[in-house]
């Protein structure tokens, strides 16, 4: 139904249909006239306008979300741009995820820089920790919000004997049953859509590890599938990544020392290759600092 | 107008004679068990007549098995004074206070020791002989108590009605048993039909649960008793039935059960204001569940947020009750150090044989790991609490050459030599 139809009292008029003219608007200093204003957005117009202002203002990449906001959309940057980049943004959200490599290879620098990136905007996260590696105060040092983690640690086992973390053979090994605890914990915990980054740590449990039914990541990733939860593995090799995950392999490139061996030497970084997104295609080097 | 009322004997609950009084209004003073103080304003329009109000807080006293003595009158302190000793219900006409209180003896006006034994060797006998007194020569022998004193015996009110606290309530609720229960499907549906009333008795008076004591009577005559703290208040009576459930899941009770007996303590609720620009916060009823399911590592104090210590003692952290609050408002987002190398902390630290060479670590064996020290960075001294539990010690970083590994592989520990006992530590692997 066009304007020329609608009833007359139903049918808009302006200001000008009134016999009213806006005043020319004139330039300073010389007075020339300007031209007219364009009319008046549209209702939608104006709203687009709005929704682009408040996302501009509120919805950068390293902004809280919005309440309401869908986050699945959004990855889980580690905040290294080295690595975020091979990972196309970060880690995806509802897939299971992993990273992996020997010891010293920066495993647990890059996770401590994903779980401080997580828990600064006010997120939560969770790290299930069966061999009690965890150092708070690396995690501190790193950016991570103490409050905000949910740190669940293995108990201690008697006759420890174990070999560091990737290293040939059995490393430490904890009890097939803690291990199964540590599972049943992350699925708890993935399960209940609280937390952005749920991360089970596996390196130096290699061994039993391999015992677990290959069917325990299959069911940990059911469980964060269509949530805004990232799980994550960190591990000494490779052990599972869903089709929609990414997958992190470290390789260590060395030490840095900032002289010749000394009582002035300082381990200033360790540098590693990094081999991520989707098919493992894309490369990087990392160096993370130790001072 | 004011209400008296005493219980001449000794009453077998200190709080009873206050009940009565709180059943008709909320206004009562009472500074001792008898006797207690009514403001009556309002309550003309369920008792028309003072009589009738009387004789209501009569019976409210003998439903209680309490011998009452109520005086109405249009100051308290006649109304305490009459009530103390006119046995059944008085009614003082206003303007008669003077007169009513004028033949009782003075020691209805609960006067100190050194007062009454004064007003005994002047010959004082009834409170009307006090209230004749100028209060201005009384002033000038016993300070400003005098002219109170005379106020008081002429039935004039000094100072403002107080008003006792509240009796605090119990939310308390108990369900006997037809037969005993056992399982964990039929205690679910009984646990359900008695925290869905006592949830609502909290909803009403504006409170959450900030605890609940669940005692289970037993077949055996036992009780099993257990108290539930979560880290946040709820009053969601699903979220406490789950929550009791997994509590007995890890602590069963020994046998059947044949009484349950809940008691909630109280907090009030308070209403969170979320904000369109605020991260969304967590659920606290889901966490305190999900904390819950964790109960095998939050049982054994394994599960929770860590925490760093004022201390420099290397190490030493604490593992507090994972309770995250909201972000203050207007936190702006810090921004982070650069990526670093962290620790991974054995727990104990391995102990280890170190070969050195002029002080400097040369070859590493410990449980796990042995090699050859590539380079070693360090020492860094570190001592402290020396009035306590002295610790010194001194830190290198070392890359070990472990055999069959390439020059790259080359793994990153920590040693340190604890020199107060003289033997090498493997503190973690720098990763």
């Amino acid at each position: 139904m066009s304007a020329a139809t609608l009833p007359a009292t139903l049918r808009w008029t302006s200001f000008e249909d009134e016999g009213f003219s806006y005043p020319e608007r004139r330039a300073e200093g010389t007075g020339a006239v300007l031209e007219p204003e364009p009319a008046a957005a549209s209702g939608a117009e104006r709203k687009r306008v709005l929704e682009d202002l408040l996302r501009a203002r509120r919805l950068q990449a390293d902004e809280p979300p919005l309440r309401g906001e869908d986050r699945r959309q959004r990855p889980l940057a580690t905040g290294i741009a080295e690595l975020d980049a091979i990972l196309s943004g970060g880690f995806p959200r509802g897939e299971l995820s992993e990273i992996h490599g020997p010891a010293s290879s920066g495993r647990t620098g890059v996770l401590l820089a994903l779980l401080a990136h997580t828990t600064r905007t006010g997120a939560l996260a969770a790290l299930v920790d069966p061999l009690d590696r965890l150092d708070p105060a690396s995690a501190a040092a790193a950016g991570v919000d103490l409050a905000r983690l949910l740190w669940l640690r293995g108990a201690r086992h008697r006759g420890c004997a174990g070999r560091p973390s990737g290293a040939s053979g059995s490393g430490e090994e904890p009890q097939a049953k803690t291990l199964a605890d540590a599972t049943a914990a992350v699925a708890t915990l993935a399960g209940s859509g609280l937390f952005d980054v749920v991360a089970l740590d596996l390196a130096g449990a290699d061994h039993e590890r391999r015992r677990l039914p290959s069917t325990t990541w299959l069911r940990l990733q059911r469980f964060v599938e269509d949530t805004t939860t990232a799980l994550m593995l960190v591990a000494d090799g490779h052990v599972a990544c869903s089709p929609g995950g990414r997958t992190l392999a470290l390789e260590p490139a060395g030490l840095r020392f900032s002289g010749p061996p000394g009582p002035a030497c300082l381990l200033t970084a360790l540098t590693a290759r990094a081999r991520g997104g989707r098919h493992g295609l894309r490369t990087a080097e990392l160096a993370l600092a130790a001072v | 107008m004011f209400g008296g009322l005493h219980a001449p004997r000794a009453l077998p609950d200190a709080g009873a004679l206050l009940a009565v009084a709180r059943s008709f209004t909320p206004r009562v003073e009472a500074r001792a068990p008898t006797p207690v103080l009514l403001d009556l304003s309002g309550l003309g329009r369920l008792w028309p007549t003072p009589q009738e109000l009387g004789r209501a807080l009569l019976d409210a006293a003998a439903a209680r098995a309490i011998e009452a003595q109520v005086a109405l009158a249009f100051t308290r302190e006649t109304a305490l004074v009459v009530a103390r000793a006119c046995p059944g219900l008085t009614v003082v006409a206003a303007g008669g206070e003077a007169v009513a209180l004028a033949p009782l003896p003075l020691a209805l006006l609960e006067l100190q020791a050194e007062q009454q034994e004064l007003f005994a060797r002047w010959g004082l006998r009834t409170i009307g002989d006090l209230a004749r007194l100028p209060p201005a020569a009384l002033a000038a022998r016993l300070g400003p108590e005098g002219p109170r004193l005379v106020h008081r015996a002429r039935g004039e009110d000094a100072g403002a009605f107080v008003t006792a606290a509240p009796l605090p309530e119990r939310f308390e609720t108990t369900l006997e048993l037809d037969w005993p229960v056992e399982g964990r499907d039929p205690l679910a549906f009984l646990l359900s039909r008695v925290l869905e009333p006592l949830t609502t008795t909290l909803a009403a008076r504006g409170a959450k649960a900030a605890a609940l004591a669940v005692e289970l009577g037993l077949t055996d005559a036992t009780t099993h008793a257990r108290t539930l703290r979560p880290a946040a208040p709820s009053g969601d009576a699903r979220t406490w039935r789950t929550l009791v459930l997994l509590d007995l899941e890890a602590h069963p009770p020994r046998d059947a059960i044949a009484r349950i007996t809940l008691r909630a303590e109280p907090t009030p609720a308070r209403a969170a204001q979320f904000s369109l620009f605020d991260p969304a916060q967590p659920s606290s009823e889901k966490l305190a569940e999900t904390l819950a399911r964790l109960h095998a590592w939050t049982a054994s104090g394994r599960c929770g947020s860590p925490q760093l210590l004022d201390t420099h003692r290397p190490g030493a952290f604490a593992v507090q009750s994972f309770a995250p609050g909201p972000l203050p408002r207007g936190t702006p987002t810090p921004a982070l150090p650069a990526a670093r190398v962290a620790l991974r902390a054995y727990r104990p630290a391995r102990l280890a044989h170190v070969l050195t060479k002029a002080g400097v670590p040369t070859f590493v064996s410990a449980p796990g790991l042995r090699g050859a020290v590539a380079t070693a960075a360090g020492p860094w001294r570190v001592s402290g609490d020396w009035w306590d539990e002295a610790f010194s010690r001194e830190e290198w970083d070392v890359a070990l050459r472990q055999p069959g590994a390439a020059a790259a592989g080359n793994g990153a520990f920590r040693l340190f030599l604890d020199r107060m006992r003289g033997e090498w530590f493997v503190e973690g692997e720098l990763d």
